[in-house]
């Protein structure tokens, strides 16, 4: 009996080894090596692992029609598995071991902040496409993220634009909420809107507001409380919602807004963490009407957006890597940005006529252009991208159906300290 | 309550058998090759030659050392003496903390704003630096910080838990509650320490550039210096009376505390002792990765370590050395060959070492070699429940024999 | 839903009736209009008072109506109707005259939901359009629509609602309307330029506690330079608030309890597995989340059917291996569709319960006496279904839709009650009552309990331990299933859903006292109430919570064995 445990046992692992054995070959001689560093496992795998397929898919559209230079591009894929300490070790083992030309990668601001050191270090070159707090700049990385620039303050406009009057700031406790919404509260102060008429709580830190909004821990489930806040917040009309809660939270706390009956119409909800891809998991029936702010939407209707939809289709249907999930696929604007940062360093490259990360960094730095999906998207000197900035509000499909546009804005990282140097020139 | 007593799984991984001149040779080999060797090809062989080993292979091991302190730790504080903490990443991340917060005010004007604050400190809008960072400026002070605060923590928690004679489960529930409430705690930016980004971009290390190999290579042999030396301390102390006392302790604890033994101080003690260990090695794990954050001290992290010392083999101290370094040379393969597949290995792993291999690595030898001597003989039985050992006096004499 | 059923009949119904077809004619005209023109049509409907037409304007701001461009060129709006052919396409009914949407053939035209546009729709319009639909909706059958309606009127600052809401308040025969339509009025007269019609709707503001009024009256003091007015309004807004606290009082108690019953059933699984068999059960939060899941697949099945797919994450000889079964769908509709949920409850509960057996017989069997390594392999296995779920499930969250009768509130004199939550206050109390009757009053619960107390002496008297041990298991995984069904309806449905829910389980367990039913109550309800309070007073849900964990952590100092701990001679 026993032993044929052990049988089976060994058994098993031999089958388990010979499979993993099997390994996808290359044989293509001119080569140039990409990485691509994102979280495939654990939390962060929801968002990341949509990240790596468009990658893929950007890497096999430009193979097909003749590579960089004609150089092939081979992705090195690594998992940061949503451990900060492990993304750092990933990074060196791209940069020092396989000697990556560019990779494109990190979502949460820690893992970018847990790899910038070492791109520094080694002079290696990051792309990062997620929307994010700003206040930051290295030159070894090219933000074509959002700042907030490009996504919260247009929001705002928009809302003030409409006839809101006041504003409930919620958020995620960690840094980008807490530095976004620090923005959008001096933001709103500067737009004349009176400091009672910003909902969620302010801390003050030796007179100064260090920290405006209503936080709740990551993977909070009992919305019950802030909700019934809110409505108390709302029911003097002309109220909406600032919301900047990450992940997972969004569910419960968009189930209880409807469950208190708070709908689009009386205090509408705009959210800068919930693109096409997050909406496949919310009950979308319900939440008509509310809003969303993204440099992309996949209802765009320019022929580059339309193009790029059937093309990334096709690719599904063909395509054989393993754990791309094939159905039920939405895109969404960090995708779009990633799909963008790779044409952008190939525009670069090639005009460098050389992967060698100085002389890339130059042409980027010099400015280069690339009309993507979501319209076109300019590098600037300060490693950000000019691009459009949509409103979108949700439908029931799921999708966002766009109500404004605000054509190439410059994306401009620090904020806070123009935001306060105004402030003080009107004496608040 | 159901009894705890696990003497016979773990009496089953001791290498007892090996004799202690050869395991005193292995470890001396070992710790030459470690210590001295890998940092020598790293800074003396040529780039390029057969025997050059890179920055990132140093770098790498450098990690893999400070997780097998902190193994160590666990181990001592599990396998000797029957106390699973669920917490002990706590330890860990508050000695890295305690480290980091130097390394923050090292990077003095070079950071983003070129301000004396840490960045984070800068766009969150504080006016100055909090009281309790300005000391960190202090290489000596931010040392000493590594080891009383833990320790501290350590002393009150361990005192009111041992004081109400919290034991078994209940210990390994709270230690889980108390490094869940931190982290959540940490992950707050009110609380000062950069909250979820916490602490990076580091740049000095008392005066020296951290990011130069040199320094990394300094900090990899301190790594190496202090497993070798955690190991000797602890190879000490389990030798001695103590180490009786200690499993004892774990044993049957009722009947040491009936022989007249303060067995709450004496946990307490240990306790202590392993959160400053732990806590030590955080504190040179944190330079070598570069960044310091809450989830560090998540309860699933001291899950994992609780897995490298039963993967590698508990009671044992070679055992959690070998488990660290396995699984998480294992991890870093499987992140990047079957990333998918990475949660599975290590969840199934575990499941089997609990229900087949009690012993963990270190007694795959010893189980081996007992089936090759007396084929005739059958294996040690699986792992059916020992029945009530403690409570039998007979069956608990062999344990200390075993030692 | 419903509604579109209805919309149906209406084709036939309401034709005769002059009014709607008046305003079905407008609302058409509208539809295909734009900018000031559209304004006034919708002006005009909103007098039009026609039900059909109110319905019609709510599936607009819905996206319901759609455009047929007709060959001539000429633009037709329409609604779909709800009943699909074999081919998943519905006949079209005009808005103008209520018709089949037909060709020159007089064949009428079918589409499928997606065939044609919306009709254009922006949150400007849908503001135009829910106006017109608030003076509708004053006259709405259901109490409760008008209220709304009104409490919206009041809110506008226009003064032109003025006459429409007097109007209506003289003929409203509900209690609770009349007060809000009293509140509206007594809001739009606020902004009046005379200082003693302000003091009186200062006074009746008061009268009425208008909890949405304490903004406007601020800004009337505010603005008001007569003494009369300011002195009025600072009274008002001292008496409203006062009423604030009093329902954020008993607002704060409800949310205690709520939460509460979601504790305890989250933990009441976890109290059988690990109160009463002494399994540290770490996959409980798995078998929480295997519940949900199977909520989620019943929702698909009452759907379009759901398809298991796995692709392994390696290739073989450069082939994926894949496999894969679909489950067809019912495509059930409408309350048929909405049941779904009754149906979820008892499968979560047997599909938790056979992973449980599973888990059971193929780990915990060999753990019984040794508790700590019952922690780590379970852990192992949390891993593992972890995984499982990210391969089969994909690793984003599912969406699972609430049946409406989840969905909502009612207010007891401004305190909200949420049907969910007090949908799962009634479950919780049906599940423990279902728990304790089966441990006390069956032949299955004797044993249990015989087991749970002398192992070897139950053992020794004839019973089946073993079979005890499993049947016990798998009912504790059960219980946490349908937990998971419950939190499918008011929380997210992905992978790490049980990792949500695992600290806090034990958190209660332990507090309760391990082995005690009641026990695990009264933590569940204590914590929770905890919860609300301290977020309540200190305004921060992060700061309660690590407040709760410290306070747990003490109490447990005070009493290691809970609060109601099993008294036993044995020292461990």
């Amino acid at each position: 009996m026993r032993t044929s445990y052990r049988l089976l046992l060994a058994s098993g692992a031999l089958a388990v080894a010979s499979l993993f054995a099997a390994n996808r070959a290359h044989a293509e001689d001119k080569v140039v090596k990409i990485g691509i560093l994102h979280s495939l496992s654990g939390t962060m795998a929801i968002s990341e692992t949509s990240l790596r397929d468009v990658l893929l898919y950007a890497f096999d559209e430009i193979n097909a029609k003749g590579g960089v230079m004609g150089y092939k591009i081979e992705p090195v894929i690594v998992d940061g598995a949503s451990n900060w300490p492990l993304f750092a070790e990933k990074a060196k083992q791209l940069l020092e071991q396989d000697k990556v030309a560019v990779t494109f990668g990190c979502w949460t601001s820690v893992s970018r902040k847990s790899v910038l050191p070492v791109f520094e270090k080694d002079n290696g070159l990051l792309f990062y496409p997620v929307q994010y707090e700003g206040e930051e700049l290295s030159k070894n990385i090219f933000y074509t993220a959002e700042a907030v620039n490009q996504q919260a303050t247009p929001a705002v406009d928009y809302l003030l634009q409409q006839g809101k009057k006041k504003f409930y700031l919620i958020g995620t406790d960690y840094v980008y909420p807490q530095t976004t919404n620090l923005i959008l509260y001096k933001y709103l102060l500067l737009k004349g809107v009176p400091v009672e008429n910003i909902g969620g709580g302010l801390r003050m830190d030796g007179g100064k507001v260090v920290s405006a909004g209503k936080y709740v821990p990551f993977s909070h489930t009992d919305f019950q409380q802030i909700v019934a806040d809110i409505k108390q917040f709302a029911a003097s009309g002309d109220a909406c919602v600032i919301n900047t809660i990450n992940g997972d939270s969004n569910v419960p706390f968009f189930k209880e807004i409807v469950a208190a009956g708070l709908t689009p119409a009386d205090c509408p909800v705009v959210s800068f963490s919930l693109a096409e891809d997050e909406l496949r998991s919310m009950p979308t029936k319900d939440l008509v009407g509310e809003l969303g702010c993204w440099t992309y939407f996949m209802s765009i209707k320019s022929p580059e957006n339309k193009a790029f939809l059937a093309s990334w289709k096709d690719w599904l249907g063909t395509e054989s890597y393993p754990g791309v999930v094939k159905e039920k696929r939405a895109v969404d604007s960090p995708m779009v940005l990633s799909y963008d940062g790779v044409y952008l360093w190939k525009a670069a490259v090639e005009k460098a006529g050389s992967f060698d990360v100085d002389k890339v960094r130059a042409a980027l730095e010099a400015g280069v252009d690339f009309t993507g999906p979501g319209g076109k998207v300019t590098m600037q000197p300060n490693h950000h991208v000019t691009k459009t900035v949509y409103i979108g509000e949700t439908r029931a499909n799921g999708q966002f159906k766009i109500l404004k546009e605000f054509p190439d804005v410059y994306g401009e990282p620090f904020q806070l300290k123009a935001l306060d140097e105004k402030l003080a020139a009107l004496g608040k | 309550m159901p009894n705890l007593n696990d003497t016979q799984i773990i009496r089953r991984g001791l290498l007892g058998r090996i004799p202690a001149r050869l395991e005193l040779i292995g470890v001396i080999a070992a710790a030459l090759v470690v210590i001295v060797v890998l940092p020598s090809l790293n800074a003396f062989a040529p780039e390029g030659s057969a025997f050059h080993v890179s920055d990132f292979t140093i770098n790498l091991y450098g990690k893999y050392l400070c997780y097998a302190v902190l193994a160590i730790s666990v181990d001592l504080l599990w396998g000797y003496t029957g106390l699973l903490s669920l917490g002990q990443c706590l330890f860990f991340s508050i000695g890295g903390y305690a480290l980091g917060m130097y390394l923050m005010l090292m990077i003095g004007k070079l950071g983003q704003y070129h301000s004396d604050l840490p960045d984070f400190m800068v766009f969150l809008g504080y006016p100055k630096l909090p009281a309790h960072w300005v000391p960190f400026h202090s290489f000596w002070f931010a040392a000493a910080a590594v080891i009383w605060v833990p320790g501290a923590v350590a002393l009150i928690f361990g005192y009111l838990a041992f004081r109400s004679r919290i034991r078994g489960v209940y210990f390994s529930i709270l230690t889980q509650a108390l490094t869940y409430a931190a982290s959540l705690m940490f992950f707050r930016n009110d609380f000062t320490f950069g909250g979820n980004n916490g602490l990076t971009d580091f740049k000095f290390i008392v005066g020296h550039d951290v990011r130069q190999p040199a320094t990394q290579r300094g900090l990899y042999i301190c790594t190496g210096l202090l497993l070798l030396g955690t190991y000797a301390l602890c190879k000490w102390l389990t030798q001695s009376k103590f180490g009786k006392l200690q499993r004892a302790v774990r044993d049957s604890e009722n009947r040491v505390l009936f022989s007249g033994y303060a067995t709450a101080n004496f946990k307490l003690f240990v306790f202590v002792v392993s959160a400053i260990i732990a806590a030590l090695a955080g504190a040179l794990y944190v330079p070598q990765v570069g960044i310091i954050n809450p989830s560090e001290m998540t309860p699933d992290k001291s899950l994992e370590a609780v897995v490298w010392v039963a993967v590698g083999g508990r009671g044992t101290l070679i055992g959690p050395i070998i488990g660290a370094v396995f699984v998480n040379a294992l991890k870093s393969w499987a992140t990047r060959a079957y990333p998918d597949l990475w949660l599975i290995i290590l969840g199934a792993m575990f499941i089997v070492v609990v229900l087949f291999l009690p012993g963990g690595i270190v007694s795959i030898p010893r189980r081996v070699m007992a089936r090759w001597r007396r084929p005739e003989q059958p294996l040690p039985p699986l792992p059916t429940p020992p029945v009530e050992a403690s409570a039998d006096p007979a069956k608990t004499s062999p344990a200390s024999s075993a030692s | 839903m419903a509604l579109l059923a209805g919309l149906g009949g209406l084709a036939h119904l309401s034709a005769a009736e002059g009014n709607d077809a008046t305003a079905r004619r407008l609302l058409a005209q509208a539809v295909v209009s734009t900018g000031p023109a559209q304004q006034k049509l919708l002006a005009q409907l909103g007098d039009s008072g026609s039900p059909a037409v109110r319905d019609l304007l709510a599936a607009w701001t819905r996206d319901e109506i759609l455009i047929y461009e007709a060959p001539d060129g000429s633009h037709v709006p329409v609604v779909l109707e709800e009943q699909q052919d074999a081919a998943g396409k519905a006949r079209a009914v005009r808005i103008d005259n209520s018709q089949y949407l037909a060709d020159a053939q007089h064949h009428e035209l079918r589409f499928a939901s997606g065939d044609l546009n919306a009709g254009d729709s922006d949150m400007r319009l849908r503001g135009a359009i829910q106006q017109a639909l608030d003076s509708l909706t004053l006259a709405d059958p259901d109490p409760d629509a008008r209220r709304s309606a009104a409490v919206k009127l009041g809110n506008s600052q226009k003064k032109q609602y003025i006459p429409i809401l007097q109007a209506r308040r003289g003929r409203e025969p509900d209690a609770a309307v009349r007060k809000a339509i009293d509140e509206s009025l007594a809001l739009l007269q606020l902004g009046d330029a005379d200082a003693a019609v302000q003091v009186a709707a200062i006074t009746r503001l008061a009268e009425l506690q208008a909890l949405g009024s304490v903004d406007a009256l601020r800004r009337a003091v505010a603005a008001s330079p007569d003494p009369r007015v300011k002195e009025a309004g600072r009274r008002a807004v001292q008496s409203i608030e006062q009423h604030i606290s009093t329902v954020n009082f008993f607002g704060t108690i409800f949310r205690g309890i709520s939460l509460g019953s979601i504790l305890l059933v989250v933990a009441l699984g976890l109290a059988i597995t690990f109160g009463l068999m002494g399994i540290i059960n770490m996959a409980h939060g798995e078998m929480i989340a295997v519940g949900a899941y199977t909520s989620y697949v019943v929702q698909n099945v009452f759907g379009s059917g759901f398809g298991f797919h796995i692709t392994l994450p390696f290739s073989f000889g450069g082939q994926l291996l894949a496999f894969g079964f679909t489950l067809p769908g019912l495509n059930a509709t409408g309350w048929w569709y909405e049941s779904y949920f009754l149906f979820a409850l008892p499968l979560s509960f047997l599909m938790a319960a056979l992973a449980g057996l599973a888990v059971e017989r193929s780990v915990i069997q060999f753990l019984y006496r040794r508790p700590l390594e019952s922690l780590l392999a379970t852990w192992g296995v949390s891993l593992v279904m972890q995984q499982l779920f990210r391969m089969v499930f994909g690793a984003n969250n599912v969406q699972v839709n609430s049946p409406s009768w989840l969905l909502g509130h009612f207010s007891l004199d401004d305190v909200s009650f949420g049907y969910n939550r007090v949908f799962v206050i009634a479950f919780a109390i049906v599940i423990v009552l279902g728990t304790w009757l089966l441990l006390t009053k069956t032949p299955l619960g004797l044993l249990i309990r015989a087991v749970m107390q002398n192992r070897d002496m139950a053992s020794c008297m004839g019973v089946r331990t073993q079979r005890v041990n499993m049947m016990t298991f798998a009912f504790g995984s059960g219980l946490a299933g349908l937990a998971g069904a419950f939190l499918s309806q008011i929380g997210n449905v992905g992978p790490s859903l049980g990792q949500n829910y695992i600290i806090d389980s034990f958190m209660v367990v332990v507090v309760g006292g391990v082995g005690s039913i009641v026990g695990t109550v009264c933590s569940a309800f204590g914590i929770g109430a905890a919860d609300q309070v301290l977020q309540q007073v200190l305004g921060s849900p992060v700061m309660g919570k690590i407040i709760v964990l410290a306070t747990i952590i003490l109490f447990l100092q005070w009493k290691p064995g809970g609060l109601f701990s099993t008294r036993s001679r044995s020292l461990d």
